[in-house]
């Protein structure tokens, strides 16, 4: 058992940037960071484009706050927006202060560049490998500190709870595959999205939202899940991100005609859409035929060639080696193939603005977290800054919560329950679990992709119930407990069974069209019905849905138009 | 590990670094023995008996073999000292590339001069 | 395409034969992927992003470090052999101990060390000419690759070794940092500059094209000043 005052899941930006808070405050309580990864593996480091944040005199936090609440189709919680906006500039500011390399103006000053849905030049970036610079300058800011501990490829199990308190959480040791029990008087997920329930997904392989589920487990409902982003530029095939920073610098989207097709679509912002925007009129060129057709199926073209070799190298150095490397095409000759990805979960664990969760000393941020201030759909660039500004957030709330909290206790009976069932209950049929999750992957592609329909969707939840009761017979096919890799894929997929099926019958349940959830069965909005958060708890029969009313402040819903 | 990793090399660099390892060893013992040859030059027919087993055409290969080692390791050693100053680095094939054949001409050279002197 | 893969189970290590079906664009970590999901669920390596910025897939494979991800199988022919990278302990299979690896880096206070406000941070300058100065070496994605070609770390184990030494010269050449005494003292000591030979591997092997050579040297010239 190892002891500590709080224990922050996840080593991504937001859950180091809660230990950074912490450590800064107060060198006496003592911090474990968790994680499946090292800390710098994390799919944090692949963020590319670049954080927002309201640094100069043309632009304002309410202009801010109005591009994000507009973008999220107006499901944003307006006072969190609200806070939000104001507390983002510190915190690149801070980063600055830490060492992250921003990209510069000739002046010295942090340099900002145009992106989707934003009315002004706000994002703040360091080259096109923004998220990579952030983390490393967050991880190598924590090694200054003696409090914080980290304890890398670890991957959590479960959460102890009890009358609603938190008192720590289990986790596997994978160099030894030990579960080790953490007592903690606090802890903090940070555990990032869920994004490989998609096959065809801008996320790292480790993103299979194992915080989100284990939370939902332990009773903590999950919040607006159905909302997926779609990415409007993934490299065919693999689905390697070619940052919106490509439009944001002046690229352009063509069809099989060389059309800018996006004049049709947002004849103002053209290819500086919100994300939704454009991945819905990319996806609907594809279905009427304006696309190319390659080995891999109909893509569309991302033309950079007219930027030239200098701003590209200097702006876009990584996309350029990536699809040098990967497809053996320069951008500067030759325009990319690419279509709409799969890219980012707006749902997550349910928190107030002040990232807590309904249990006590539980609390989230980042993308396993829905505050919600991306509502229906995320703003590019918003979400880096999210982890920052409610990364730090998390960690003070943390601060302030074990101030009053004297000694927790694991009741035995947790530890032994979960060594029972990690051991010796899971994975003792014959159904590779792998397959499971290809078929989960193909049926999230299909039915619960860019555009939805009512019948789609009750395929897809038969589907997944379906594959549950496979799952149940799943295998484990590996005795040795050391790096047990086939253990942890078991794992993982029985945690993304239970997300697809909250995606799935949220999906099903939301009788409207709002930011990047879209049905063709009701393609409007309906405020008066469907202008609430979608809230899961979870049930032994499978989700039990109830709704909960968005917060409006200053911005009354008015139809989008970009 | 260990020292048989000197020569896992990966790349020409790292062949170049076990040859000046090797070499150096080389040369050291050489001047050892060298030294302790000299010191026992104390009469004059062990002079000639030495020197007819030495400077002869039989050894004229070990000699040869000797400029090679000489040669390759002061010219590798002056580029790894260019390098080491921090010049060069991008260049850095066309430096190893540049010394080997000056490494070779040096060696030819040398070869020459030496079959010449012991030619007549 | 035949895989041959160099395996560690249960301190036993044997090399085991996998049969992959090679498509057009596929990398080596897909590979990877197709045994473990088709062939042997029990197959361990790390991977995380699988496009080269998390540094998580180093392997040796035919006896030079790369990156699984960012590693075309058409540049291969009938067979690839594939091993763990030298001068790190096995766990398991390909998975290496990196935990020293980043003890090392964090030897060298890797952290900018200025006087800043927490509480009240401010915009400092920076032009791009100074960025650029120190900008090359931030790209260090610790993936061990440079470490596991480096003779000297391989006798010595106590070695900085090339990524750290990256690292220090880093923030060094960073016009915000206060901190080059400190540092530079950390690897003047024994175990830091003065133990490269340069044999210039770790250039050679470098993913990310950083040149560790060169920073070492330049981290030399400054100790000497
Ligand atoms: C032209 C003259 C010479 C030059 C420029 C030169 C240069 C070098 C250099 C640069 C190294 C590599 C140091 C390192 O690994 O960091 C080296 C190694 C070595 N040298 Fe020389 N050297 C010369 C002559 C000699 C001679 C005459 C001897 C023999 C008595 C010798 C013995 C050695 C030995 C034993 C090593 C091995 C140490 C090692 O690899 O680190 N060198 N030399
Ligand atoms: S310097 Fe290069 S080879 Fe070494 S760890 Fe960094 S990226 Fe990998
Ligand atoms: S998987 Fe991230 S570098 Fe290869």
């Amino acid at each position: 058992m190892i002891d500590c005052d709080i224990a922050i899941v996840g080593a991504g930006l937001a859950g180091m940037r809660a230990a950074v808070t912490i450590a800064e405050k107060n060198s006496k309580v003592s911090v474990a960071i968790i994680a499946k990864t090292y800390p710098i593996r994390c799919h944090s480091v692949c963020a590319e484009g670049g954080s927002a944040a309201v640094l100069r005199k043309e632009d304002s936090f309410d202009l801010h706050a109005w591009d994000t609440v507009k973008g999220s189709d107006f499901l944003a919680d307006q006072d969190a927006v609200e806070f939000f906006v104001r507390e983002c500039p510190k915190e690149i500011l801070r980063l600055e202060n830490w060492g992250c390399p921003w990209s510069r103006n000739p002046d010295g000053t942090i340099a900002q560049r145009a992106f989707g849905g934003h009315s002004v030049n706000r994002t703040v970036f360091a080259a096109d490998r923004t998220g990579f610079h952030e983390v490393h300058t967050l991880y190598e800011r924590l090694l200054k500190y003696d409090n914080v501990e980290f304890f890398s490829e670890y991957f959590l199990t479960n959460l102890a709870i009890e009358d609603n308190r938190i008192q720590g959480l289990s986790a596997i040791e994978l160099k030894t595959g030990n579960l080790v029990f953490f007592k903690a008087k606090a802890v903090i997920l940070a555990t990032g999205g869920a994004g490989r329930l998609y096959g065809f997904t801008t996320y790292s392989h480790q993103v299979t939202g194992d915080g989100m589920a284990i939370a939902y487990r332990c009773g903590v409902p999950l919040k607006d899940m159905e909302f997926m982003q779609f990415h409007p530029t993934g490299l065919v095939p693999s689905g390697i991100l070619m940052t919106e920073a490509c439009r944001g610098e002046g690229g352009y989207l063509r069809n099989k005609f060389g059309e800018r097709f996006m004049q049709k679509y947002a004849p103002e912002k053209m290819e500086l859409a919100p994300r939704d925007v454009v991945a819905r009129a990319m996806w609907k060129e594809i279905i009427e035929g304006r696309a190319f057709e390659g080995e891999h199926g109909p893509y569309l073209a991302l033309d950079l060639t007219h930027l030239g070799e200098e701003k590209i190298e200097q702006r876009l150095p990584m996309i350029r080696e990536a699809a040098i490397k990967f497809l053996d095409i320069d951008p500067v000759e030759e325009p990319l193939p690419v279509k709409p990805v799969q890219h980012y979960t707006m749902g997550g664990i349910h928190t107030n603005m002040f990232t807590e969760t309904p249990v006590k000393g539980l609390f989230a941020a980042g993308e396993c977290a829905c505050v919600s201030i991306h509502g229906a759909n995320r703003l590019g660039s918003n979400s880096t800054v999210e982890c920052l500004v409610f990364g730090r957030v998390a960690g003070e709330m943390a601060l302030k919560y074990i101030e009053n909290v004297k000694d927790v206790k694991i009741n035995q009976e947790f530890l032994k329950e979960e060594e029972k069932r990690i051991f010796d209950k899971i994975g003792k049929g014959n159904e590779n679990p792998h397959t499971i999750k290809r078929e989960l992957n193909e049926t999230m592609d299909k039915h619960l992709w860019i555009f939805r329909n009512g019948d789609g969707l009750k395929e897809a939840i038969r589907k997944i119930e379906e594959l549950k009761e496979r799952y149940s017979q799943a295998s484990i096919a590996d005795d040795c407990r050391k790096f047990n890799v086939a253990l942890l894929s078991t794992l993982e997929v029985g945690y993304m069974l239970d997300l697809a099926e909250v995606v799935a019958m949220g999906a099903l349940l939301r009788t409207e069209s709002r930011g990047a959830h879209y049905r063709l069965d009701y393609p409007e909005r309906n405020d008066k019905q469907w202008l609430v958060h979608t809230l899961a708890y979870y049930t032994r029969e499978g989700p039990r849905f109830e709704y909960l009313p968005v917060t409006i402040t200053k911005w009354k819903p008015v139809e989008r138009k970009y | 590990m260990g020292v048989m990793s000197w020569f896992k090399y990966k790349s020409p660099f790292g062949l170049a670094f076990a040859f000046q390892r090797i070499t150096g060893i080389i040369l050291l013992f050489y001047l050892i023995l060298h030294l302790c040859y000299l010191t026992s030059l104390q009469s004059r027919e062990l002079y000639e008996t030495l020197t007819s087993i030495t400077v002869s055409r039989q050894f004229i290969i070990f000699d040869s073999l000797l400029i090679l080692c000489g040669v390759f390791h002061g010219v590798n050693g002056i580029r790894i000292i260019i390098h080491e100053l921090g010049i060069g680095h991008e260049l850095r094939r066309v430096v190893l590339a540049v010394s080997a054949i000056i490494a070779i001409l040096g060696w030819i050279i040398g070869s020459y001069i030496l079959f010449m002197a012991l030619g007549d | 395409m035949k895989f041959v893969i160099r395996r560690f189970k249960d301190d036993k290590s044997f090399w085991q034969s996998f049969e992959v079906p090679v498509k057009k664009g596929m990398t080596l970590l897909d590979g990877l992927f197709y045994i473990r999901e088709n062939i042997d669920p029990s197959l361990a390596f790390r991977a995380s992003c699988r496009m080269g910025i998390c540094g998580s897939c180093a392997v040796k494979v035919n006896g030079r470090p790369r990156l699984a991800c960012e590693t075309q199988l058409s540049k291969f022919k009938k067979e690839i052999k594939i091993e763990p990278l030298d001068n790190f302990r096995v766990i398991r299979d390909l998975v290496t101990e990196f935990e020293g690896f980043f003890a090392k880096h964090k030897k060298v206070k890797p952290y900018l060390i200025a006087n800043t406000d927490y509480e009240n941070p401010i915009e400092q300058l920076q032009t791009p000419e100074e960025l650029k100065k120190y900008y090359i070496f931030t790209l260090c994605i610790k993936c061990g690759s440079c470490l596991s070609v480096c003779p000297s770390s391989a006798t010595l184990e106590s070695s900085l070794g090339p990524a750290a030494l990256v690292s220090a010269y880093r923030f060094n050449a960073d016009s915000r940092d206060r901190g080059k005494e400190e540092r530079l003292k950390i690897v003047s000591e024994s175990f830091g500059v003065w133990r490269c030979h340069s044999a210039m591997e770790c250039s050679e092997v470098c993913p990310k094209q950083i040149e560790p050579a060169k920073a070492i040297q330049l981290l030399r010239r400054e100790t000497l000043r």
